[in-house]
């Protein structure tokens, strides 16, 4: 029998497999579990042109959005949630840097429940009277074949690449999701159904036997999934549920470089570009700084 | 002797008296302060005070998902929606998926409340941009569920924390939640068979709509404030306001089950001075 495929790749390999111009999916909620190891990966390789399609985006929009890497964001929000508006993004908007592409909350969900069972729109019938329909020229208007009433037909938000941080997966992409979750754990999953190419970085990889005993932890099995990618402590500053919290300070101090370009790019230069890779960048932040933020209960 | 009652007590309380047993409130976790006052700690005080007098039944959905969680643990309000002490505090159910248990679409909440940047006089709200869509003054944070909040909930209370003229404008620069433009017909025109803003509560005063003629009105005004400051401060014309009531004032019974009962370690609203 030949052996089994190990989906594992580095995180500079994971990232080599997003081209420019990609349409990219990309897991958390506001300032909660985005892959931001992966994210700094992109702008290190200098990624361009970028399309985020997201539904609440935060620090990892904006951070792809003051690097550069961005022409289009789809998404209900991009904000920093206590930390204020999004600096980056609100000034590349500001200056029609970047393309924003303007969905309500629910819908922006709902896109992804689309490309997850491949329809080609998700019907809604509350969006007259706003200017989501005044400039969102993606959304059309059809008539209901039921009941004749008017609706609107939203299109799937049908990603090329979906990327996701999880606590543990095994080298075949079996992804453990624990039990004990919130929204934004859950939404991933819908986002990693999404697409066909699916890349997942996790706290840490586990064996086969560990997968085979938490096999109804199991949320993705491994053929929805296309690379795995180790990244301890891959959300930071974001928290990861049931391992650590969110780096309040960091993300302070995130939030002020915003406030110029150029102290953006003394940011950048400092925490993303300057370290060779995610080690060098956990070494920067600083094991007691990274211990201080593990959750209490965390197994 | 009972501390008179505060600005935030006095909209506490009459927003208490509007709420309906059986009913269920989706409040967001807005941090910040007055814009925490204003979209959390009100609600949440609201909502408490309500099911301690004559609605026992509400169901408050914390940050939209923890269902009457048990507030007497904490030492503050958590300071993010989805934080790990909020999902460990007692409650009677927490929506941690979507689609889960309740259905906005189906009409499951019966009011919520939300706050924006900009109002306009047919109850428009607005937290997209200020000026130009395409090239704004100032891009805010997005729609989120604002579209959601003012068409599928039964009705929304709108909480601004600031009241002057660039947040009460003629025309909001873009409408991310639908008030009553043509009134009741107007909205169904649009397709809107339910829901809509039903008060706008701000530090001056608090308004309701002329639901026919798809116009704000002043409800009242709070103590202190006079009339003049409120049209001065209103990007509008508000007509004769000579007429206005004054809100009206929590009962001293109120006031102690606000202070003693829903909040005995002030971590919602601000202690009297």
């Amino acid at each position: 029998m030949p052996p089994l495929r190990s989906k594992i790749l580095s995180l500079a390999e994971a990232g080599g497999r997003v081209p420019d111009g990609c349409r990219l999916a990309i897991g958390g909620f506001a300032v909660y579990q985005h892959p931001m190891a992966f994210v700094r990966e992109l702008v290190r390789q200098g990624r361009r042109d970028l399309t985020v399609v997201g539904s609440v985006n935060g620090n990892d929009v904006d951070l792809l959005a003051g690097a550069g890497c961005l022409r289009r964001v789809e998404s209900s929000y991009v904000g920093l949630e206590k930390y204020g508006l999004a600096p980056n993004f609100r000034r590349r908007v500001e200056r029609g840097e970047l393309e924003m592409v303007d969905y309500p909350e629910l819908l922006s969900f709902d896109r992804f429940r689309a490309s997850q069972d491949r329809l080609t729109f998700w019907p809604c019938d509350y969006l007259g009277g706003t200017d989501i329909l005044t400039y969102n020229k993606d959304i059309r208007e059809f008539t209901c074949p039921v009941t004749g009433r008017r609706l609107h037909a939203v299109p799937p938000a049908d990603p090329e690449i979906t990327v996701i941080h999880a606590i543990a997966a095994d080298e075949r992409g079996n992804v453990v999701v624990p039990p004990r979750r919130l929204l934004p754990q859950s939404l991933d999953l819908t986002m990693a159904r999404a697409a066909r190419s699916v890349i997942v970085t996790v706290e840490q990889i586990v064996s086969r036997e560990y997968i085979r005993q938490h096999a109804r932890w199991v949320e993705l099995p491994s053929y929805c999934v296309s690379h795995v990618v180790e990244a301890p402590w891959g959300a930071h500053p974001c928290p990861v549920l049931g391992r650590y919290g969110i780096d309040d300070a960091h993300f302070r101090e995130y939030a002020a470089a915003g406030a110029s370009p150029e102290a953006f790019a003394a940011y950048l230069a400092r925490y993303v570009t300057g370290p060779a890779d995610h080690a060098a960048y956990l070494g920067l932040i600083g094991p007691a700084r990274l211990e201080s933020l593990r959750e209490a209960e965390a197994q | 002797m009972t501390a008179p009652a505060t600005l935030h007590e006095t909209i506490a309380v009459a927003l208490a008296r509007d709420l309906a047993d059986e009913e269920v409130g989706y409040t967001g976790l807005v941090t910040g302060g007055a814009a925490a006052i204003f979209g959390t700690s009100i609600p949440v005080a609201a909502m408490e005070l309500a099911r301690l007098t004559h609605a026992p039944g509400l169901t408050l959905l914390l940050a939209g998902w923890s269902h009457n969680p048990d507030l007497s643990q904490l030492d503050a309000l958590p300071e993010s929606e989805f934080d790990a002490r909020l999902c460990d505090l007692p409650a009677e159910a927490q929506m941690v998926a979507y689609p889960d248990g309740w259905s906005i679409r189906r009409g499951d909440i019966s009011f919520g409340f939300s706050s924006a940047v900009q109002v306009d006089v047919v109850g428009n709200i607005n937290s997209v941009c200020v000026g130009d869509y395409r090239r704004p003054t100032v891009r805010l944070v997005g729609p989120i569920l604002q579209p959601e909040h003012m068409t599928l909930f039964g009705r929304e209370y709108v909480m601004m924390p600031h009241h002057e003229r660039r947040n009460f404008v003629a025309r909001v620069d873009y409408v991310s939640g639908v008030g009553f433009p043509g009134g009741r017909a107007g909205r169904r025109r649009l397709g809107l068979d339910r829901g809509g803003p039903a008060w706008v509560i701000t530090p001056r005063c608090i308004f309701d709509f002329d639901e026919d003629a798809g116009r704000i009105r002043v409800r009242s005004i709070h103590p202190g404030v006079a009339p003049a400051e409120v049209q001065a401060a209103t990007g509008f014309d508000l007509g004769d306001l000579s007429r206005v009531p004054v809100t009206a004032a929590p009962t001293r019974a109120e006031l102690d089950l606000l202070r003693h009962r829903v909040d005995p370690r002030g971590i919602l609203l601000p202690r009297p001075a």
